[in-house]
């Protein structure tokens, strides 16, 4: 019970989970000098010793229950270990949840996504189902192709938009495959910047060499610690809003808890976007937008479609999907989009795309081949914070940034480096502003 | 009598030339690296042929630039500029020194992959610095000759005499508003015509709108979002029929004969006043990222002539080819040699034993790019 209150001292939106490989107590010494404050372990330890060293450095740990094994029971084991409370990781009903919870610990549903539950009083909203961020090598080679980026962080953002809770994405790195320490950072800010966390999760062969102390390992381990303490001395980013003209209205049904969906295409093409969802559309939320989507029209009722007309009239653009169009919902274990949903996207693309032009969104960005940025606003309304990540294993350079608004001053920030003022210079309808070059991650603050 | 007055009285003659094409000399250049002093490599290089001043002199001047693929592909994630591109830093040399040289206005120009948009655009998303760019000399201008651009109307160029593809093209105005055209193109291999140099960079001044894969069927497509793979390089598809069309009706498919003949047919109608070629970074086996097996290759050369054919012709043969190889041969396996056709049609000769050499011998520059 202590150790499920520590958890909740700690606030779960300040909670930076890993899965740990191991519940030898000698392995929390590789916390020490790293953001990390949650441990998920695959099964309760025999002992609550490793609990309890865990929570002396601050650390809770909880353990993963997957489908198959009874909730109640897990939580009367993790209750002897001294745990702070159960992962649900898979389809369970909502008794599960209520199981542990009745047991005095905090219960954790890493949901498929056609499952999610948006529960007010959850306290974390979550899926263990994502994509491998990265950049998909291209079947067909042409001059006028780019890049596609696999990406969770339309998904995220959805999520983000319909809940309050913190939210988390739990995808394992694929299987037998050499995982290079910069996709760690990138599927680590992939979530970070559409202010979600991904719970690290270190491929077995990694795992190993980090437990037997390897150099390199070590080496990339700080580098990952790293990565993820720039976005806790960041934390209050995760609050700021998007900074975007561009609304795209969708429900969890229309494709907006699938990667590769709308929120994704339009964010691969460098656009900010205002995730709304359905629950959520008033007039209020279209507040400063002068471009919507409205991805399933069929999903609205009259209200909400009144704040549309309202939005309309009041000198917005509004562009439907064709009638009837609605996407089907996701399936089972569905998380990327078919071919056949893909092309109906690929429609309202085109149709947006010739509608919106050149215009600029919140900002529009240069030579960021192979990246995706996030635009966020301070509530204070005087600052806003351009997220790039970069999805290559090559330096970005010569990056150009043209955001909407009035700002006099540009700082950079990067994991590792120190804070550089860069020059801020007019365009037509901003300020312009140059970034030399992003190795993963470069988060520009305007003010 | 100028060029172009000059070509179209040739134009009168049969499509074989009786007399020998013309020769001029072609200047070499060591340069290692994009860092060193470029302008003053290239005040050298233009003073070997004769001075830039009376070239340019109170001249609008466009530069086209090869920019060919979308700037989001990249080979081993390195800037364009490296490997298939331009160099922004030769640009700015060669735009500051024109400017030196009493220029009054200078276009870069190219037709932008898959897109009408400003070419500024383009550039930034090629990492270029726009703004450094406009400060290397005055009246630099941009213009996307994709589609028809800032002009009302497309210029109609006639290629003179009996031309081997298409009898004349319809381009975008700033081929027609300038006193000087310059080919700034970048050393490389080409997939389809062996090589790319500043002949073959002139495909690109065709604009999509009309000669691209999405043209309108009767009149240009303003909005173009494809290359010319279906249109121009294979003949799959009809270009806009706003523009004079193909002299012969049984139309080839083979891209090899297509593109090279094409390209002559565009050097006889746009004459190029001033060929450059950036061979200071490049790559060898294709023209872009999308070719496999390419690899990154540092020839460390300039080349500029005043002749294309004569140019190119000495870049090939830096590049370790005979620049009169026939078809079969490397690198014109698969395709005819530009180079010869451009002869043929009394452009330039290829004949390197008439072609002056200033500056850095070939035998010295040699940098063979089948290795």
């Amino acid at each position: 019970m202590i150790l499920a209150a520590l958890l909740l001292a700690l606030n779960l939106a300040d909670a930076v989970p890993v899965r740990w490989p191991s519940v030898d107590l000698k392995t929390l010494e590789l916390l020490a000098e790293t953001p990390v404050n949650l441990l998920l372990v695959d099964r309760a330890p025999a002992s609550p010793a490793f609990a309890e060293q865990a929570a002396a450095r601050g650390v809770a740990v909880l353990a993963v229950v997957r489908p198959g094994a009874d909730p109640a029971a897990s939580a009367r084991s993790a209750v002897s270990s001294k745990l702070a409370g159960i992962v649900l990781e898979g389809e369970f009903p909502p008794s599960a949840a209520q199981a542990v919870r009745e047991a005095g610990l905090v219960a954790i549903e890493l949901s498929p996504r056609s499952a999610i539950r948006f529960d007010p009083s959850a306290p974390v909203i979550g899926s263990y189902q994502g994509v491998w961020p990265g950049i998909r090598p291209q079947t067909r080679a042409a001059p006028t192709g780019g890049p596609w980026i696999e990406t969770n962080t339309g998904f995220l953002r959805f999520l983000r938009a319909a809940t309050t809770a913190p939210v988390w994405i739990g995808n394992l790195p694929p299987p037998k495959t050499v995982i290079p320490a910069e996709a760690y950072l990138q599927a680590i800010c992939d979530a970070s910047v559409a202010g979600a966390r991904w719970i690290v999760a270190l491929d077995d062969g990694f795992s190993a060499r980090l437990l037997a102390r390897e150099p390199g390992a070590l080496k990339d381990w700080r580098r990952i610690a790293a990565q993820l303490q720039f976005f806790e001395e960041h934390k209050e980013w995760r609050n700021w809003q998007p900074y975007s003209r561009l609304a795209v209205v969708q429900d969890a049904g229309s494709g907006a808890m699938l990667s590769g969906g709308i929120l994704d295409m339009i964010v691969t093409r460098h656009m900010p976007v205002r995730p709304v969802p359905v629950p959520k559309l008033t007039k209020e939320a279209l507040e400063g937008a002068t471009w919507a989507v409205n991805v399933d029209p069929a999903a609205l009722v009259p209200a909400q479609k009144e704040a549309l007309v309202a939005f309309a009239r009041a000198g917005g653009t509004l562009l439907n999907g064709p009638p009837g169009w609605k996407f089907p919902a996701p399936r089972d274990n569905q998380i990327t989009l078919g071919e056949k949903e893909l092309a109906q996207i690929d429609g309202i693309w085109k149709g947006m795309n010739s509608m919106i032009g050149r215009t600029n969104l919140g900002v529009r960005l240069f030579n960021v081949s192979g990246t995706l940025s996030s635009l966020l606003g301070a509530p204070d309304g005087k600052r806003v914070v351009l997220q790039l990540v970069n999805y290559t294993n090559y330096p970005v350079e010569s990056v150009t940034v043209q955001v909407l608004g009035k700002f006099t001053r540009a700082r950079l920030y990067s994991p590792g480096n120190p804070v550089r003022d860069l020059e801020v210079y007019s365009i037509e309808d901003g300020v312009g502003v140059d970034i030399p070059q992003v190795a993963v991650l470069a988060a520009l603050v305007l003010e | 009598m100028t060029r172009r007055e000059l070509l179209a009285l040739l134009g009168a003659a049969p499509l074989v030339s009786a007399v020998d094409p013309p020769a001029a000399p072609v200047a070499i250049a060591r340069a290692t690296s994009y860092d060193g002093d470029l302008t003053a490599v290239l005040a050298t290089m233009f003073d070997q042929l004769g001075g830039l001043g009376r070239l340019v002199r109170g001249k609008t001047v466009t530069i086209k630039l090869n920019l060919t693929g979308s700037p989001a592909l990249r080979f081993q994630g390195k800037p364009p500029g490296v490997t298939h591109y331009t160099h922004p830093k030769v640009a700015g040399a060669v735009a500051h020194l024109m400017g030196q040289a009493g220029a009054r206005r200078i276009r870069f120009v190219e037709s932008c992959a898959a897109g009408g948009g400003p070419m500024e655009e383009y550039l930034l998303d090629s990492g270029w610095n726009v703004r450094a760019l406009m400060g290397a000399a005055p009246g630099i201008e941009f213009e996307n000759t994709n589609n028809l651009g800032k002009a009302r109307r497309y210029s109609r160029f006639k290629v003179p005499g009996r031309a081997y593809m298409y009898p004349a093209f319809d381009l975008n105005h700033s081929y027609e508003d300038t006193d000087v055209f310059v080919s700034l193109a970048k050393l490389k291999n080409h997939e389809t015509c062996g090589v790319t140099l500043s002949l073959k960079n002139l495909f690109g001044i065709t604009p999509a709108s009309i000669y691209g894969d999405d043209a309108g069927k009767n009149e240009p497509n303003e909005n173009p979002a494809e290359g010319r793979a279906e249109s121009l390089h294979l003949a799959h598809r009809r270009i806009s029929s706003s523009a004079p069309q193909e002299v012969n009706a049984a139309h080839s498919h083979d891209a090899g004969y297509r593109v090279p003949h094409i390209v002559a047919d565009l050097a006889a109608a746009r004459p190029v006043d001033l060929a450059l070629i950036d061979g200071i970074e490049s790559i060898a086996g294709g023209e872009g990222p999308w070719v496999g097996g390419l690899r990154l290759v540092r020839p460390g050369i300039l080349i500029a002539g005043t002749n294309p054919v004569a140019t190119d012709a000495v870049a090939a043969a830096v590049m370790g080819y005979d620049p009169r190889a026939p078809r079969g041969t490397p690198p014109f396996r698969h395709c005819d040699n530009t180079l010869r056709l451009a002869e043929t049609r009394g452009l330039g000769t290829t004949d390197l034993a008439r072609i002056e050499v200033r500056g850095l011998a070939i035998a010295r520059a040699r940098f063979p790019f089948s290795a």
